[in-house]
């Protein structure tokens, strides 16, 4: 006879229990203080290599901060002090040793608005890799053709990849904004509330594309949007007033939160 | 759901949206419950006119069904429930399923009243008036355990299967010998075997809306699962 088990939250996937070879990001012990006030309390969690992880929370509960940590975003505000550690194969990217600018390289980041430069499409794709002194022509179109297919705009721009960037339409400029960001193969995506300046056609376009995206970067994307959390994240972390709440499966937390102020946050009830 | 959770949304009009479903439901079990005391009261005292209000008010019931069906649609299109709230709605969904079949058992009792004029052995009236009393109570605890959403008396209702289950095997042991003594029985004998049999599914139909209310409130799914498995989440759940 098969037995049959009771399913739900049973089967949750422990994820403090992924092995160093699964994990893309490591947060350990995370606070943050913006000055004298503590924006991010002792935050500890592991990010899978290539799956989509959402941050949810209320506004000002600290997750674009936390996502901002994790390419140092934050080095750029004078009175934010961290303590606690970031690891990135197994190195913290706040050791003084590492270098801002190539951690950026590896841990790349799109914005809420779309920001392409002031260029043509093409200018716009191959910024990075220019920085990084790439001249070859060859390689550049490469580039340009792999990264706007990559990010699902090829078919509408390969005949006027010459034209101004800022004649795209919001959604298509976002998508050339994410073009940009993985021409330069970084690891890591995050995205800082990508669509929340789309209209819902161009918001599913993404939606698709970050789908696509994490079979070749590990995805972090921070979203006022649940629904857009329970859609497209493998797992979700729930932060509320700096603390790390809830961090599970997707599927367990949009079914069976386990902590009572995750569900009011999800199920829109005032605690 | 804690009842008194259901009104907690910000948006007022889906705390309104669930009320209505809810009051709704029960006020579909209310009605399958009076169809279930009446065609037993029908069958006891063969009320020809009361078995028939029981085949009448099998309309109503399914009109239950429908309303709250699309109700949870629009609510589930509309609000994009989650967590308790989505359980909620698969529970709901379910649990009217399970309701309108009652009634239709019910109904299907009462049209064999309607047939059956003939007379019951005392042994086998007893036994199916014993079991019609337990099915009663159990209709009405499980109702109760989804209208306070109480863990506790869904898994009481879920035990008590067992009794309703022997009584029927009990029944259908005497129906036999009733039968292998005379066969000119049969006939009346096999419509109380399916009078008791309708029972029976009864109470089945009351252990599946037990499972959903332990599920609604663990989120553990333990249907077609062991009684010591049940028993161990509604325990740990309670701890």
């Amino acid at each position: 006879m098969i037995t049959v088990t009771p399913t739900g939250s049973a089967a949750t996937r422990d994820l403090s229990a992924l092995t160093d070879a699964e994990t893309a990001l490591e947060i350990k012990n995370l606070d943050l203080y913006y000055g004298s006030k503590q924006a991010l309390y002792d935050v500890s969690m592991k990010i899978p290599k290539n799956q989509v992880t959402a941050f949810i929370g209320p506004s000002g509960c600290g997750k674009s901060t936390l996502l901002r940590c994790l390419n140092r975003m934050n080095d750029l505000v004078d009175i934010c002090r961290i303590e606690g550690q970031i690891l990135l194969h197994g190195q913290n990217i706040y050791d003084r040793k590492v270098d801002v600018a190539s951690l950026r390289r590896g841990i790349g980041m799109v914005f809420q608005r779309p920001n392409p430069f002031p260029k043509s499409i093409y200018e716009n794709v191959v910024y990075g890799l220019r920085l990084q002194g790439i001249k070859d022509r060859r390689l550049l179109d490469e580039a340009v053709e792999r990264s706007l297919r990559g990010a699902a705009l090829w078919d509408e721009v390969k005949d006027r990849l010459n034209d101004n960037a800022f004649g795209l339409s919001g959604g298509q400029q976002q998508r050339l904004v994410i073009a940009r960001a993985i021409a330069i193969e970084p690891e890591v995506l995050l995205l800082d509330e990508p669509t929340s300046a789309l209209d819902p056609i161009s918001t599913l376009t993404i939606e698709e594309l970050i789908n696509d995206l994490k079979k070749q970067f590990t995805v972090v994307i921070v979203t006022h949007n649940m629904q857009q959390a329970a859609r497209v994240s493998d797992q979700t972390a729930f932060m509320y007033m700096g603390e790390m709440i809830e961090y599970s499966d997707t599927n367990t937390l949009f079914t069976t939160p386990e902590k009572k102020k995750t569900e009011d946050y999800i199920t829109g009830r005032y605690g | 759901m804690d009842t008194g959770n259901l009104n907690k949304h910000i948006s007022g009009q889906f705390n309104d949206e669930l009320e209505n479903v809810r009051s709704k439901i029960l006020a579909m079990g209310g009605l399958v419950e009076q169809q279930l005391m009446d065609v037993l009261t029908a069958a006891r005292d063969k009320n020809t006119e009361l078995a028939q209000d029981v085949i009448n008010t099998d309309d109503k019931v399914n009109n239950f069904e429908m309303e709250i069906d699309e109700e949870c649609t629009r609510i589930i299109a509309k609000r994009q429930p989650t967590a308790s709230d989505l359980r909620l709605m698969m529970t709901i969904v379910k649990t009217i399923t399970d309701l309108e079949r009652i009634g239709d058992l019910a109904e299907s009792i009462a049209r064999a009243v309607l047939r059956n004029q003939s007379s019951v052995p005392d042994v086998v009236k007893f036994n199916l008036e014993a079991m019609g009393e337990q099915i009663v109570k159990m209709l009405r605890n499980v109702l109760d355990a989804f209208a306070r959403m109480d863990l506790k008396s869904a898994w009481d209702v879920h035990q008590s299967d067992r009794k309703v289950d022997s009584l029927h095997e009990g029944i259908v042991r005497q129906l036999l010998t009733y039968m292998m003594g005379d066969s000119r029985s049969i006939p009346d004998m096999l419509e109380l075997l399916s009078t008791s049999r309708s029972l029976e599914r009864v109470g089945d139909h009351c252990t599946n809306i037990a499972e959903y209310v332990i599920y609604n409130v663990t989120g553990k799914d333990i249907r077609h699962t062991s009684a010591a498995q049940i028993e161990q989440v509604v325990k740990s759940r309670a701890e």
